[in-house]
C-alpha cells in the first residue's frame, strides 16, 4: 500500500517541494528511508517510531520504505517527520486515505509525539502553495509566520495525536494562538540608541544620512575612541520600515536561518555586525551541507556593519565584492549552486593607520602605513561611495540632531529616489549604473563645471566620478533639491577622501 | 702559498683595465663597503688588488675590516672570490650597461676630500656626468613626508635647479622623491645614490624616476650588479650622500630614521648641515628641529643656501594664485590656522555647515591655497 504526502525542505533560503511516498509491504519488518536524506533525516526514522508509539499508533510490523522525491535533491532537517509519520499513519491504517488529498504538512516530531516548528517554515508553506496545496499543516509555533504567505489555509498542530483527531474530524483544528503584537526588527535591531547620543562629527552624519537615504556604501576612518561605532551603529534608527514586500523578503531569509522565534514580520531593516574573525564563508555564506546563509543575507534590505574593517581576513573582504556588485550571492556546491539575496548597505570602520592618530600627528613608517593599506584592497575601496574621515568632536561640539528628524529627511529622500526611478529596475541613486547618469541625474553647466573641477583636482577615475554625482544626487533629494547644485557636488566630492 | 689557496683562472691575466679590475672587485659576492675599502687600503691600484684576489691573498686585507672574524673565515672568503672573480664578464656588462667606474684619486672620482670611509669605486650611470662638475647639495628627509613636507622638497630641488646647483638624494619614496622630481621639473641635474646594484630599481615605484635621473643626471652606486635592498647599506650609502654634497638639507625627519644617519656624517666630513624647522606638532618634523637645537643652520630662506654656495638664486616665484574669496574661504583657511586639518575639524572651528566648508575648501583647493591628502585639508 502507498501513500503519499506533499511537504517541503530548505534549499538555501527557499522551499523545495518533497513528495514523502510511505510504502507497506509484506516482508520482514524493516524501515528504510530513500531519497538523498541527510544526517538529520536519517535520524527521524527514530522519531518518527517513538512519536508514532507515544502517540497510541501502532507502528506497522512490515516492510517500510519512505522515498522523498525528487530521488535527486538533498533533504536536509527535520520538517518532512510530521509528513513521514502521517503517510505511515495512514498506510497503517489509522487514517483513512483521502484525508490528506490537497493538504501538506511540515513539522519536527519530538519522542512524545509533540510537532516542534521547523526553521524557513515562510519560505516551505510558500513552497505548497506554490505548488497547488491549498491547506497546510504546520506546528503551532510556526503558525503566525506562515499565515503570512496569501492564499493557502494553515491548520496549527501541537502534537501527532491531536493531528490525528483533527484529520479523522474528532475534533476541531485548534486556533492560531493570537497573533502577537505588531511587526519589529530583529531583536540586534533594537535598543540600538539615538543619534543625539553622538557628540560632534558633523560631516560623518551627512555621510550617514546619505548612505541610509541613497543605498550607498560608507567608510568611516578616524582615531579610536571618536564615536565611528557608536554612530554606524545608530543607522538602523535612520532608515525607515521595510516595505511589505521587502518584509516578506527579509522574514524569509531569517526564518531559513532560524532567527525568527515569535512569528512576527520583520519590518525593521535589519543590521548585522559580525565580528572580524569571521570566516570567508560566514560573511558571504555556504558552510557543508546545506548551503546557509551567510551575514551578507542576513543584512538583506538592512545593514551589514564591518567594525574595524582592516582586521577582517582579506579573503572574506575581497568575496564580499561580488555581492556588493551584484546584491546577490551565489554559492556553488557540488550538487547544486543557488542564489542568496544581498542586497546591504554596508557600512565600515577603521582606523586611518596602526598607530591611529593620522595625519598630522601620525607616527606610522611608511612601510607600516603601506602594509595596513594594503590589506583593504583598492577594488574594495573603490566600491565605498562615502569615504568620510572622523576627527575627534571639539570640546564645545554638543549633541547631534535627533534620530527622528534625520528619519524623516530620509524617508522624504527615499521617496522622492522612488518616485524619479519608478520606470526603472533600480531602488535607489547608489544603483543607478553609470551610463543612466546622464539621464536621472542630470547637471546644470555650473554644477557640470564644479563636477569636473572635483574629477581633476582630485583625480578621480571615471568609477570615482560617477559616485560622486550619484551620492550628490542624495545629497539633493536629503535637502529637497529638484536639481544638483554646485556646492551640493562639492560636499559630495568631500564626501569620498583618500582614507585610509 | 699553500696548497689549499683557491686560485682563479684569472691569476695570471695580466693586463686588465684598472676599471675592469675595480668593478671586477665590486661584484665580488659577499662584498660590503668596508671589505671593499680594506681591499682597496692594501693594494691601492685596483690592478694589483684583482690580482692579490685572484690568487687568493685576500685574506690578509680583510684582518682589519668587519668581516669574517676567524682566520678560517677569512680564508674561506678569499678562495670564494678567487673563484669568483671573473674581469672578462665583468667587462661585458659594463660595456653592455654603458657604466662607467669612478676611481678613488683618479680625474672623475667626485669625493675630493681623502675621507677614510669614501667609497674606492664608484659605479656611474647616466647622461650627465657634468652634474657632478657643479655645486652640489643633498637634499634628504623622511620617507613618511607630510605634504607640506613634500612640496617644500619640490620647491627646494626646483630652485637649487635654477641656481644652477646639482641635487644629490637617494631615489627613496618621500622627500628625496620631491627633491629629484622639483629638480628634474626645474631642467636641473641630479645625482641618486643608491643602496643597490646601479641596475636595480629600488623601491620599484619609481622606476620611471630612476630613469629621467639616468637621462639628465647620475646614478652612483658602490654595490655590484644585481645587488639586493640589503637593509644594512641604506645608512651606509648616506655617506656617499654627505660626502658628495657641498652642503647637506634636511627638509623633515623623524627623530630616528636614516636622515639622522646622513646628517651625522655630513658633521663628520664638515659639510654645512641645513634643517627645516617646523611645527613642534609635527613628528615629521621632530628631527629637523632636534637638529637646528644642536647647531644645524635653520633654512629659513633658500637664497641664502644658494648664496652660500657662491650661486645667484634666481627667483622664479611661486606662481601667482587668485586671492582668498572672502567669506566662507578665508574663514576656512583661517581656521586651518596654517595646519592640516579634516573637514569636521573645519566645520567645529568654523560653525559653518558641513556642506558650506566642502564648497569652501573646494574653492581653496581649485585656487591652489589647499592640498588635499588622506582625508586632510593641508593649508600651501
Amino acid at each position: 500500500m502507498l501513500a503519499s504526502v506533499p511537504s517541503a525542505t530548505l534549499l538555501g533560503i527557499d522551499g523545495q517541494l518533497v513528495e514523502v511516498e510511505v510504502h507497506i509491504s509484506n516482508g520482514l519488518p524493516s524501515y528504510t528511508v530513500v531519497g538523498l536524506p541527510d544526517a538529520a533525516v536519517r535520524e527521524s526514522r527514530e522519531r518518527v517510531r517513538a512519536a508514532l508509539i507515544s502517540s497510541e499508533v501502532e507502528f506497522p510490523k512490515r516492510r517500510i520504505t519512505v522515498n522523498l522525491a525528487p530521488a535527486g535533491v538533498r533533504k536536509s532537517g527535520a520538517g518532512l517527520e510530521l509528513a513521514v509519520a502521517a503517510g505511515l499513519m495512514i498506510v497503517g491504517g489509522d487514517l483513512p486515505s483521502g484525508c490528506l488529498d490537497g493538504v501538506g504538512l511540515i513539522g519536527e516530531l519530538g519522542l512524545d509525539g509533540t510537532v516542534r516548528p521547523v526553521p524557513g517554515a515562510l519560505a516551505l508553506v510558500d513552497t505548497l502553495s506554490r505548488a497547488g496545496v491549498g491547506t497546510v499543516v504546520v506546528p503551532a509555533g510556526n503558525a503566525h509566520e506562515a499565515s503570512l504567505v496569501d492564499g493557502v489555509a494553515v491548520r496549527p498542530t501541537r502534537s501527532l495525536g491531536e493531528l490525528r483527531c483533527c484529520l479523522k474530524g474528532e475534533m476541531p483544528w485548534p486556533a492560531p494562538p493570537d497573533p502577537p503584537p505588531g511587526g519589529a526588527g530583529p531583536a540586534d535591531a533594537d535598543g540600538m540608541g539615538d543619534l543625539s547620543d553622538v557628540r560632534g562629527l558633523a560631516v560623518a552624519r551627512t555621510a550617514l544620512a546619505a548612505a541610509a537615504a541613497g543605498g550607498h556604501h560608507l567608510l568611516l576612518a578616524g582615531p579610536p575612541g571618536v564615536g565611528k561605532t557608536m554612530l554606524a551603529q545608530r543607522l538602523p534608527s535612520i532608515m525607515g520600515p521595510l516595505g511589505r514586500a521587502e518584509a516578506l523578503e527579509v522574514t524569509r531569509v531569517h526564518s531559513a536561518a532560524g532567527r525568527i522565534h515569535d512569528g512576527r514580520l520583520i519590518e525593521r531593516p535589519p543590521f548585522r555586525a559580525p565580528h572580524h574573525t569571521a570566516s570567508p564563508p560566514a560573511l558571504v555564506g555556504g558552510g557543508s551541507g546545506r548551503p546557509h546563509p551567510g551575514e551578507v543575507t542576513l543584512a538583506h534590505r538592512g545593514v551589514l556593519f564591518l567594525d574595524e574593517l582592516g582586521e577582517f581576513p582579506p579573503r572574506a573582504l575581497d568575496a564580499l565584492r561580488q555581492p556588493l556588485e551584484e546584491r546577490v550571492v551565489r554559492i556553488s556546491r557540488v550538487p547544486t549552486s543557488l542564489e542568496l539575496p544581498a542586497d546591504f548597505l554596508l557600512v565600515a570602520c577603521t582606523n586611518p593607520c596602526p598607530c591611529g592618530r593620522g595625519a598630522p600627528s601620525c607616527t606610522c613608517t611608511d612601510a607600516q602605513q603601506d602594509r595596513y593599506r594594503r590589506r583593504l584592497s583598492a577594488p574594495l575601496l573603490d566600491r565605498f561611495d562615502l569615504r568620510v574621515s572622523v576627527s575627534a568632536p571639539g570640546p564645545d561640539d554638543g549633541p547631534g540632531e535627533a534620530s527622528a528628524a534625520v528619519a524623516s529627511r530620509v524617508s522624504a529622500a527615499v521617496a522622492r529616489q522612488e518616485a524619479r526611478l519608478a520606470d526603472w529596475p533600480w531602488r535607489r541613486n547608489a544603483h543607478v549604473p553609470a551610463g543612466a547618469l546622464e539621464r536621472l541625474v542630470p547637471l546644470g553647466p555650473d554644477a557640470d563645471a564644479a563636477w569636473r573641477d572635483a574629477i581633476r583636482l582630485n583625480g578621480l577615475s571615471g568609477r570615482g566620478a560617477a559616485r560622486i554625482r550619484r551620492v550628490a544626487r542624495t545629497l539633493a533629494d536629503l535637502a529637497d533639491r529638484p536639481d544638483v547644485d554646485p556646492p551640493t557636488v562639492m560636499l559630495a566630492a568631500s564626501l569620498r577622501e583618500d582614507v585610509p | 702559498m699553500t696548497a689549499d689557496v683557491a686560485v682563479s683562472r684569472h691569476a695570471d691575466v695580466p693586463a686588465t683595465r684598472p676599471t675592469v679590475a675595480a668593478a671586477t672587485l665590486v661584484q665580488l659576492p659577499r662584498m660590503r663597503p668596508d671589505r671593499l675599502r680594506a681591499v682597496a687600503d692594501r693594494w691601492p691600484d685596483p690592478v694589483a688588488a684583482l690580482r692579490a684576489v685572484c690568487r687568493g691573498r685576500a685574506a690578509a686585507a680583510l684582518v682589519h675590516a668587519d668581516g669574517p672574524r676567524s682566520d678560517a673565515g677569512r680564508r674561506r672568503l678569499a678562495a670564494e672570490w678567487a673563484t669568483a672573480a671573473d674581469p672578462d664578464a665583468t667587462a661585458r656588462v659594463l660595456a653592455r650597461r654603458s657604466t662607467r667606474v669612478l676611481l678613488e684619486g683618479r680625474p672623475g672620482y667626485p669625493i675630493e676630500d681623502p675621507l677614510p670611509d669614501r667609497p674606492p669605486y664608484l659605479l656611474a650611470e647616466g647622461e650627465g656626468l657634468e652634474a657632478l662638475d657643479r655645486p652640489r647639495v643633498a637634499v634628504v628627509g623622511t620617507r613618511a613626508a607630510t605634504p607640506h613636507g613634500l612640496a617644500d622638497a619640490r620647491r627646494l630641488g626646483e630652485a637649487l635647479a635654477e641656481a644652477g646647483a646639482t641635487v644629490v638624494s637617494g631615489l627613496a619614496i618621500g622627500i628625496d622623491a620631491a627633491a629629484h622630481e622639483g629638480a628634474l621639473a626645474a631642467g636641473g641635474l641630479v645625482v641618486g645614490v643608491v643602496a643597490t646594484g646601479p641596475d636595480v630599481v629600488y623601491p620599484r615605484r619609481h622606476v620611471r624616476l630612476f630613469d629621467r635621473v639616468r637621462s639628465s643626471g647620475l646614478l652612483l652606486s658602490e654595490a655590484g650588479f644585481g645587488t639586493p635592498p640589503e637593509p644594512f647599506r641604506f645608512p651606509i650609502r648616506n655617506r656617499i650622500i654627505a660626502a658628495l654634497a657641498d652642503a647637506v638639507v634636511v627638509v623633515e625627519a623623524k627623530v630616528t630614521g636614516g636622515t639622522r644617519s646622513t646628517a651625522g656624517h655630513a658633521l663628520d666630513y664638515g659639510r654645512d648641515l641645513w634643517a627645516q624647522p617646523g611645527s613642534v606638532r609635527n613628528p615629521a618634523a621632530e628631527g629637523c628641529n632636534r637638529l637646528v637645537a644642536e647647531g644645524a643652520l635653520p633654512l629659513l630662506d633658500h637664497a641664502e643656501l644658494i648664496e652660500s654656495l657662491d650661486l645667484t638664486p634666481r627667483g622664479r616665484h611661486d606662481p601667482a594664485r587668485p586671492p582668498v574669496p572672502a567669506g566662507a574661504p578665508r574663514a576656512v583657511l583661517a581656521a586651518c590656522g596654517g595646519e592640516a586639518a579634516t573637514t569636521d575639524q573645519l566645520v567645529g572651528r568654523t560653525g559653518l555647515s558641513p556642506a558650506e566648508v566642502a564648497t569652501a575648501a573646494a574653492i581653496l583647493q581649485k585656487g591652489g591655497h589647499l592640498i588635499r591628502s588622506r582625508g586632510t585639508w593641508w593649508p600651501t
